[in-house]
């Protein structure tokens, strides 16, 4: 259907733009706060227009830390969540592939057993089983490790699923062609299987690492030492202090440092998204 | 180059029916061996079962006097061509044909040779680099084949590699399939379901139909004598007419002479080839000898192509339907009767009851 009316297109495209405005805005506001001198948010006299200090605050919350709150610099925390992010995506995908490898190619008993085992864990998401996974990773010692924060979560089942269901549209004469071509299990997977997942692995990992960011119950429970934070923990730390006014051009700018590394992901994982789309492969 | 040697092959999936029950038969060296049937005869099954993608489950293969029923594909020292081509669709040309040889542990410089000599004969020199996708289907077909070829295996197994493509380059890759074979001299066995192909690239005719083998030979003694009511329509294009025949030799309203043939106690079914069937022309009868055939029609449809023509009349007005293939062009208005004749050397009998072929 073309057509071509001016008043409708008008009306569509300013539908969209309010759409644009009204979740971009707060952003922006963040950003102009983030380069303001403290007394002008305090005497609530900001303006729409960016000010002069953004790389002082930058450097002084990354480097330096707030004031008053939590003192720490933001880098750590920063480090922690991109090791904490990496580590349940990379995790995921590759226990997901393996699992979901051996549930369509191999012909073990219980097959179907360990399937729906492994579907199951779709309905306990860590804030269900909250409490025993604490006292298993408590009594384990991994309290305030990095192997305590990322572990728990990187077990479930929602790539098995997905990467199950890849698997099944792969044609079988490909691994019979595999196997007269002298490819074992290992050198199929590797050699076939993986290359040919890659847009379904990269969608996994987009999805997989902002999941990974934004936690905040479980980093909460399990951490107590400052070096150990993540950042969504550090924003939220910032913002309470007693006595004293929230430094809120340090708070917004670590929001805005925050939100970064997702949105590199998502645009650096676009360009294999749209190469997997329009390159189709059967 | 090897012998392939079949005997008592059998495969019987868990409980079911047998898929293929009982098979003996043996590949020369060198030989073009093809297979054909209806869907679901078990043809692929057979060819699966070679390539060792699928289990035996009773009798022996041996390729070249080696017993393989367990051994596994890489070992069998095969290559195979499969229906959809299965090429690996991220990798080039060239890797498609070279993987089976890195897996092989072959020396890189003998693997760029033998792809090139392979890109040579398949003329797909230009496309080395290009990935699968940007290839037509005629093009995938030759890789394929090409992927095949650098193997330098002792057999080969086609499992119906031009049913993809269509017709025009069906017919051109049939000839470049029967050229090469001859030319590589590597034994060859050939799936197909098509009766045209079956009796262009064969030097050898399976037969199968429900899992069992109907007969084997080279494909024009199949035609000139087959011993089965299947194979009998099966082959030729349009199929052999069938007429059942009661004991005596009495047949429907509009046959004339069979009670000249030795019909079994049991019944008998005739069968005539359309293009054995001669037409009275312009009301003078074809001379008859003793034990000839002849047919009353009444002319239903006539579909000239040409060279040739296609009469389809029913017999003795209302009755079967007769389909006789005349010399070129035979413009038969619809509607009008006409006899024709069939010549006893022409005809074939088949026991109702057996469906074996009775000898005139």
């Amino acid at each position: 259907m073309v057509e071509n009316r001016p008043l409708a297109n008008l009306a569509s495209h300013l539908i969209l733009i309010v759409g644009v405005a009204i979740v971009a805005f707060p952003v922006y506001l963040a950003l102009v706060a983030s380069s303001s001198d403290p007394t002008t948010i305090a005497n609530g006299q900001l303006g729409l227009l960016p000010e002069g200090h953004l790389f002082e605050n930058y450097w002084k919350v990354l480097f330096e830390g707030t004031e008053r709150s939590t003192k720490q610099p933001m880098i750590v925390p920063l480090f922690n969540s991109l090791v904490m992010a990496l580590v349940i995506s990379i995790g995921k995908i590759s226990i997901s592939l393996i699992s979901a490898f051996a549930i369509i190619y191999f012909r073990f008993p219980f097959r179907h057993t360990a399937f729906w085992v492994i579907f199951l864990t779709l309905m306990l998401p860590v804030e269900v089983r909250i409490y025993p996974t604490y006292k298993i990773v408590a009594d384990l010692g991994l309290l305030d490790t990095y192997a305590g924060l990322t572990i728990p979560l990187i077990a479930s089942a929602t790539a098995t699923l997905l990467f199950r269901q890849f698997f099944m549209t792969v044609p079988d004469e490909l691994l019979e062609a595999s196997k007269i071509d002298g490819a074992g299990p290992w050198k199929f997977f590797k050699d076939t299987l993986l290359p040919l997942s890659m847009t379904s692995v990269a969608a996994m990992f987009v999805i997989q690492f902002i999941y990974g960011w934004n936690q905040y119950l479980w980093p909460l429970l399990i951490t107590t030492r400052d070096d150990m934070q993540t950042i969504v923990i550090g924003i939220q730390k910032m913002l309470y202090v007693t006595d004293a006014l929230t430094e809120w051009q340090l708070a917004m700018a670590t929001t805005i440092l925050a939100m970064l590394p997702p949105v590199v992901v998502v645009v650096a994982m676009q360009k294999l998204f749209v190469r997997g789309l329009t390159e189709t492969e059967k | 180059m090897a012998e392939v040697r079949l005997t008592s092959v059998g495969k019987i999936y868990s409980g079911a029916v047998p898929a293929v029950k009982d098979i003996t038969f043996s590949v020369p060296d060198g030989g073009f061996c093809v297979l054909v049937g209806p869907s679901g005869c078990g043809k692929s099954t057979l060819l699966r079962m070679i390539a060792g993608l699928e289990t035996i489950t009773m009798g022996e293969i041996r390729i070249s006097d080696r017993v393989v029923n367990t051994v596994e594909p890489m070992d069998r020292d095969i290559a195979m061509v499969f229906q959809n081509y299965a090429l690996y669709p991220h990798m080039s040309v060239y890797d498609n044909m070279a993987y089976g040889l890195r897996n092989r542990k072959t020396p890189e410089p003998e693997i760029s040779a033998r792809v090139a000599e392979a890109a040579r004969i398949l003329e797909l020199e230009p496309y080395l680099e290009r990935r699968p996708r940007e290839l037509s289907g005629g093009q995938r077909q030759r890789v394929a084949m090409g992927r095949a070829i650098v193997r330098q295996p002792q057999v080969f197994l086609f499992d119906e590699p031009l049913s993809n493509l269509d017709a025009k380059l069906r017919g051109a890759m049939r000839v470049e399939i029967k050229k090469l074979q001859r030319q590589l001299g590597v034994t060859s066995i050939y799936v197909t379901h098509d009766q045209l192909e079956a009796m262009t690239l064969a030097d050898q005719l399976v037969v199968m139909n429900q899992g069992v083998v109907e007969q084997i030979g080279e494909p024009l003694s199949l035609y000139e004598r087959p011993e089965t009511v299947f194979v009998a329509q099966f082959i030729g294009a349009p199929p052999m007419n069938m007429i059942d025949l009661a004991p005596g030799g009495g047949g429907p309203k509009g046959l004339d002479g069979s009670s000249e043939l030795p019909v079994p106690a049991s019944g008998a079914r005739l069968g005539i080839r359309p293009e054995h069937l001669v037409v009275d022309e312009d009301g003078r009868p074809v001379p008859t000898r003793p034990g000839d055939i002849r047919l009353e029609l009444a002319v239903d449809a006539v579909e000239a192509v040409g060279a040739e023509t296609y009469i389809h009349g029913r017999l003795g007005g209302d009755g079967l339907m007769i389909t006789a293939r005349e010399h070129g062009k035979m413009l038969l208005p619809p509607g009008t009767s006409r006899v024709f004749t069939a010549r006893r050397e022409n005809l074939h009998l088949f026991d109702a009851a057996t469906g074996r072929r009775v000898d005139i």
